[in-house]
């Protein structure tokens, strides 16, 4: 029924982090269709339970697709045991991705909070050739969450890091890291990835600042395909769906 | 090998299809060719005016299955009309339309304007509507399901099909008064009213506090009442309720139904329809049965 559920083999599975796995796939062509921001449908078992599927960001699209994941439940624990040369049932990748930045842009400002950095190191490996600033603002709640940011300054990315036990960088939420934004709308654009709290912040932020910028939202979900309408949230237009029309929204738009 | 299912004057290539809500307006995901093979397509219910739905979260999984309160968001048949009708009809696959009304006035103001669209091959009532009259839901109600269908029917171009609820005392019953009020086929089950709570928030999981519940968790229920049903009607019975497979469709065509529908597998395996399809043809050819009709309420009592 679709052209893009696939049945994809496991090449690595393995921590990057005490907390984060690192989950590559061979997925064929489906590797060049992932944009920054999109995510992956993964079926974690043949049977049902837990029923749904569980969507994760490409983290990595090149020779692999890839998923960074935090284990917080059945379905991502099931994910975790998974070895190499595993078939997993996937679809996508799905949804809007994020735009690429104005050519005024001088700024890129990347927003992460924990897990939320994911669909990041993709973003930056589309952003590479672009000569702008490209800063990362990543905050953790402590080291177990924070891993080797080498690839992200590969491509050219500033990395700055807040964890809430002040045991990597600034003490305390990625909010104590937002002196590092340029407040300039015409050219400064943010992009935000992780629990909804961080971003009604960066929502006020830029709004105070008149700041353009996107973010990416969270919402259970069961088709992946704006076919159920299950995964609606509320925003300035009336409801809409997180797997369709997002997940990544204009950072005014959602109703947090 | 004949496949093919009649309902009223309406005629479908297979006994296969995709039940209302599960099946998307997200074109762009769907492999033509693949949708082409299928016997009937049912789009989310439309009603009279546009719906948003109820707040988030509205799904929720659980055992084999999931609840769900979407909320019947929709467009409105007007926009249904304008936009969605026209994509689906260019797909060469009969299209059964599924329709709401807040009241008996409302379903005949839709049925007048899907009268007047074309291009459709059968109505689908969703009686998981509010009885006016009594507060509770038209598909309670054999009186409220005789009067509807019967209005309804007297307008329609089209065959009429009521579909029916799983939250009532004896859904033959409603299913006989269908019939009787000349619906051409009566669809089942709708979900069944279920809820789940978060222990730590003590608050409902989903932000209608109440949802449906669908999936495998429901298919020993459905298939019952597929098949007391069928027994008591002589218009063709659309099932679904947890089908996911072949074997889960050959269950449902031995206990009486013409057609089958997936659901909720959808959302687990997209190519669910395909496979229960190909399943189907599969077991006719082993067991040497070149028409489906021979299936149809083949089970062997004990
Ligand atoms: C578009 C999108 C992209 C995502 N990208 C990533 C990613 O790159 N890496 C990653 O680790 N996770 C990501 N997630 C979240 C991930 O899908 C959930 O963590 C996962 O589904 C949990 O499954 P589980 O069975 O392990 O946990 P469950 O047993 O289902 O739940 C455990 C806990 O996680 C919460 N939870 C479950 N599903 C979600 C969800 N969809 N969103 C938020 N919280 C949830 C539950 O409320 C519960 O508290 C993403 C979610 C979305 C919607
Ligand atoms: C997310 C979702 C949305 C649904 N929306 C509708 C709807 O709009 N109209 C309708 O008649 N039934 C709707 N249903 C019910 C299904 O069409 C079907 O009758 C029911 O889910 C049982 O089948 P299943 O177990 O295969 O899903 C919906 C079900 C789900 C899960
Ligand atoms: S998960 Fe079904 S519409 Fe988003």
């Amino acid at each position: 029924m679709h052209k893009i559920q696939r049945t994809v083999t496991v090449v690595s599975n393995s921590k990057v982090c005490p907390q984060y796995y690192r989950l590559s796939l061979d997925a064929g062509s489906a590797v060049n269709e992932a944009r920054p921001g999109q995510f992956i449908h993964i079926r974690v078992t043949d049977g049902v339970e837990p029923f749904f599927r569980r969507p994760f960001s490409v983290f990595r699209a090149a020779k692999t697709m890839d998923i960074l994941y935090d284990v917080v439940g059945k379905g991502t624990e099931i994910l975790s045991s998974r070895k190499r040369g595993d078939r997993l049932d996937v679809l996508g990748p799905l949804g809007t991705p994020f735009c690429e930045p104005a050519p005024a842009v001088r700024q890129v400002v990347m927003i992460a909070g924990g897990i939320g950095v994911a669909p990041f190191l993709i973003f930056s490996d589309f952003l590479k050739k672009k000569r702008v600033e490209k800063i990362l603002l990543y905050g953790a709640r402590a080291q177990a969450q924070v891993f080797d940011f080498k690839a992200f300054r590969k491509n050219g990315v500033e990395v700055f890091a807040s964890t809430e036990d002040g045991s990597v960088g600034v003490k305390g939420r990625v909010t104590r890291l937002f002196g590092k934004i340029r407040q300039d709308p015409q050219t400064t654009m943010l992009y935000a990835c992780g629990p909804k709290p961080m971003l009604a912040a960066v929502q006020d932020f830029a709004k105070g600042h008149r700041l353009p910028g996107q973010v990416s939202c969270e919402e259970v979900m069961a088709c992946g395909l704006g076919a159920c309408l299950g995964c609606s949230i509320p925003t300035v237009s009336g409801y809409k769906t997180v797997c369709h029309d997002g997940p990544v929204f204009d950072v005014h738009e959602p109703c947090f | 090998m004949n496949l093919t299912v009649k309902i009223g004057s309406a005629v479908f290539p297979n006994p296969v299809t995709v039940a209302s809500g599960t099946f998307g307006h997200a074109k762009k995901y769907y492999d033509l060719q693949e949708v082409q093979q299928l016997g009937a397509l049912i789009p989310k219910t439309v009603t009279l005016l546009p719906q948003e739905g109820n707040p988030p979260p509205r799904i929720a999984e659980t055992a084999a299955g999931m609840l769900n309160a979407i909320g019947i968001e929709n467009p409105g048949v007007d926009v249904f009309i304008e936009k969605d009708l026209p994509a689906l009809k260019k797909i060469p696959v009969p299209l059964i339309v599924s329709v709401l009304g807040h009241s008996e006035e409302q379903f005949l103001k839709i049925t007048e304007k899907l009268n007047a669209a074309g291009g459709i091959s059968a109505l689908e009532l969703n009686l998981s509507c509010p009885n006016l009259q009594k507060k509770n839901l038209v598909a309670q109600d054999a009186g409220a399901t005789s009067s509807l269908v019967q209005k309804v029917k007297k307008i329609s171009r089209y065959p009429v099909i009521a579909k029916l609820s799983p939250n009532v005392t004896d859904i033959t019953v409603i299913a006989v008064a269908a019939q009787d009020a000349g619906a051409d086929g009566v669809s089942l089950i709708n979900t069944l009213t279920g809820m789940l709570i978060n222990t730590r928030t003590r608050r409902p999981v989903l932000g209608n506090v109440t949802g449906g519940l669908s999936g495998p968790a429901i298919k020993p229920v459905a298939l019952n009442m597929v098949y007391q049903a069928a027994k008591k009607v002589k218009i063709p019975v659309i099932a679904m309720g947890g089908i996911m497979t072949a074997d889960d469709a050959l269950q449902f065509i031995m206990a009486g139904a013409s057609m089958t529908a997936v659901g909720t597998g959808n959302f687990v395996n997209p190519r669910a329809p395909l496979d229960v399809l190909q399943g189907i043809k599969a077991y006719m050819k082993k067991h040497k049965i070149n028409d489906i009709v021979q299936l149809r309420g083949s089970l062997i009592l004990p």
